[in-house]
């Protein structure tokens, strides 16, 4: 075998019913990664915060939760929301859910990649945070702002800046690991792929076509992100060329 | 909760992780090796190293993990010839997918590096190869390390997805005994425990490095 | 021995740095250059090393030009030492490490020559003592005068001060200063961008002052001090002497 005798049909990519269902997987990944990401980041900077709080029992919370959420696998977490989740509830419930949500697998992956990525995007505002030098909180404390405006017009952007490189990564990385949501039946951009080449036999051609849509998602984020980056630039640091 | 499907099963579950650790080992060593030749050359200002470099970087962080195990796992026999087996094609996916992000956290460790620190060596007449050894890699490699422990964290709990292929390592393992005992959420805790308790060790360990660098600040 | 010839600097394309600057300094002379922040004395100091790259002018050290392509760079800037504002000691050696590492990679000295010169130089400047702390353990003073002791142990025959004083609390002015006055004393050729105008008066045989990017007055200190020939000067010593 090699792969020229592979035969190559890329109108695979548009028959009915094969390419409506791609562009459904397609849009499938885009709106799933980006419900998780709101809750990530939301669920993320409460986490930081908390994690910074100067009351221990706030930051045990904090901690606690992004222990239990960084240190599992996504996989396992996926499995947990979509296969172990829902036993715990009371039975009403369950029955409920499974009268008026259908597509439960697909919101079980917004939860989990959501509730995973929020632990890392609290990691990264921590970091961005303690390097925040602790007079720029005091300044702002003297002139009257509560913590909670501190956060907000201070110190929130500043970290932000700060940490940008890593959170960009972040961003790619919830779009990327809606990819495993397939695990537990989600029809997102890979699954789908991978399900018309068991129809058709053409699994090249979806890959290629899947690995088309993410990078194309990579080279938007990348690009965008990059020119803010250089906008934001804070001067001092090493640049490229040196 | 029936605790004893665990207890009965463990050895097997258990197993698996000798497999998911030496995926781990491999992907840590060859795609840290990978990465910083990578970030070099993305730190070049020669466009023969820095263009290759970055596209190589840019793609591999653009594509899910899952993608490149299915497309090595297909691709790679089609192109040899040979059958490869799961283990290799995941080791093969895995260094070359995680490199792309050592490449990253070395480059950010470097440029962290304050660059009068740079124009401090250069007026003593140092060459730039000799900054770089001895003023910049000591200082970035300060800087990188807790980075690097959270991703070689990230790198074990990612060998999970060998299950996609078949691999059998722990998680798969875990995932075969549920489909014998149905019990799973007693299973994918246990499943999480296991994971939680390896890489919170490594957590702590990033934390505790973090935590000596600023007290020698 | 330092020849600067019609030298003009652009960062970027607005910002005109330095405006057609012209000097000359002779061996052994100790030099002050003063101005307001952003006059472009930092500047001027770092195309002296080659730190700095300055699109017009020529700038001749001891017979050899800066920015000439053949010139050895590495070699010129081993006769000439720095010494920063920030200090800028490596934080992950010694100060005795800090001071023979140049020596030792660059003049190829022997660890032993190189430590007993360092040894030496750490004596000179009054801390032979804290040979073996690293610059996070030392007090601003202390690391600023290690790093007077690191620019010397290239045996230079220029030493440039790049607002040394600046960043040090007020009681350790007085221990860096003493020692600059020490080599100025012993015939150093100094050039040293300072707002310390006691240590100006003390040795100082020509001062220089700067303002958007051009020398606006120059010539020996008494007299600068005593009559100011610009307006621009003296609204700069009416502001600095009160």
């Amino acid at each position: 075998m090699g792969i020229f005798n592979y035969q190559f049909d890329w109108s695979v990519l548009w028959q009915e019913p094969y390419g409506r269902l791609m562009i459904k997987g397609i849009l499938t990944t885009l709106h799933l990664s980006v419900l998780a990401w709101i809750l990530a980041v939301i669920i993320g900077i409460l986490i930081a915060m908390l994690r910074v709080a100067p009351r221990g029992s706030a930051r045990f919370l904090g901690t606690g939760y992004v222990q239990i959420f960084r240190n599992t696998p996504l996989l396992v977490q996926l499995f947990f929301w979509y296969y172990a989740a829902p036993l715990l509830l009371p039975q009403t419930v369950q029955e409920w859910m499974y009268d008026n949500i259908p597509n439960y697998a697909y919101w079980a992956g917004v939860v989990g990649l959501g509730a995973y990525t929020a632990s890392r995007v609290a990691e990264q505002f921590r970091a961005g945070f303690l390097a925040i030098p602790p007079d720029q909180y005091r300044a702002a404390y003297a002139t009257g702002l509560t913590p909670f405006q501190t956060y907000r017009y201070v110190i929130i952007p500043f970290a932000f800046r700060v940490i940008l490189p890593a959170f960009t990564t972040e961003f790619l990385t919830c779009f990327k690991n809606s990819a495993l949501a397939m695990t537990i039946g989600v029809m997102e951009t890979t699954h789908t792929a991978y399900y018309i080449d068991s129809f058709t036999w053409h699994g090249l051609e979806t890959t290629t076509a899947a690995s088309l849509v993410y990078l194309s998602i990579a080279i938007i984020i990348g690009v965008s992100m990059s020119a803010l980056e250089k906008r934001l630039h804070i001067p001092g640091m090493i640049v490229r060329g040196s | 909760m029936d605790l004893s499907v665990i207890f009965k099963n463990a050895p097997f579950m258990l197993g698996g992780l000798i497999l998911s650790f030496q995926l781990a080992a491999i992907t840590i060593i060859a795609g840290l090796i990978l990465g910083i030749v990578l970030a070099s050359a993305r730190l070049s200002s020669k466009s023969v190293f820095y263009y290759p470099a970055t596209i190589y970087i840019h793609f591999f962080r653009g594509l899910p993990l899952i993608l490149v195990i299915f497309w090595l796992y297909f691709l790679a026999p089609v192109i040899l010839g040979t059958s490869v087996n799961e283990f290799t094609a995941a080791a093969l996916a895995f260094v070359v997918f995680e490199a792309a992000y050592f490449a990253e956290i070395v480059r950010s460790g470097i440029q962290a590096v304050p660059f009068g620190q740079v124009m401090a060596a250069h007026s003593t007449g140092l060459s730039p190869l000799q900054t770089a050894r001895f003023v910049v890699i000591p200082q970035a490699l300060r800087n990188m390390v807790p980075a690097l422990v959270t991703q070689s964290v990230v790198v074990f709990q990612d060998t999970s997805l060998g299950y996609v292929i078949g691999l059998r390592e722990f998680l798969r393992r875990v995932n075969l005994t549920d489909a014998r005992e149905a019990r799973s959420v007693e299973l994918y805790l246990f499943a999480g425990l296991v994971y939680f308790s390896i890489c919170s060790l490594g957590s702590r360990a990033s934390r505790r490095l973090e935590k000596r660098r600023f007290e020698a600040d | 021995m330092i020849v600067i010839e019609h030298v003009s600097l652009w960062y970027g394309k607005d910002f005109k740095a330095l405006d057609d600057v012209s000097e000359t300094i002779s061996a052994g002379q100790t030099v002050i250059i003063c101005g307001a922040s952003g006059s472009g004395k930092s500047s001027l100091l770092r195309c002296i090393n080659g730190l700095e790259r300055f699109q017009e002018g020529k700038v001749m050290v001891d017979g050899l030009s800066v920015q000439h392509p053949r010139t050895n760079i590495q070699k010129l800037r081993s006769r000439i030492g720095m010494v920063f504002q920030h200090f800028e000691l490596y934080p992950h050696m010694t100060a005795l490490e800090n001071i023979t590492l140049a020596p030792i990679r660059v003049a190829r000295k022997t660890k032993a020559d190189a430590g007993r010169q360092a040894e030496a130089l750490l004596d000179r400047v009054g801390i032979l003592d804290q040979a073996h702390k690293y610059p996070g353990e030392l007090s601003g003073g202390q690391q600023q005068r290690v790093a007077i002791a690191r620019a010397l142990a290239m045996e230079p025959k220029i030493m440039l001060f790049d607002e040394p004083t600046s960043a040090l609390d007020p009681e350790m002015i007085k221990e860096v200063l003493d020692v600059m006055v020490d080599l100025a004393e012993a015939g150093m050729t100094m050039i040293v961008v300072t707002h310390e105008m006691g240590f100006a008066k003390k040795v100082a045989d020509e001062i220089i002052f700067m303002d958007n990017g051009t020398i606006v007055e120059k010539g020996a200190v008494h007299a600068f001090f005593k009559n100011p020939q610009t307006e621009r000067a003296q609204q700069f010593l009416g502001r600095i002497l009160i």
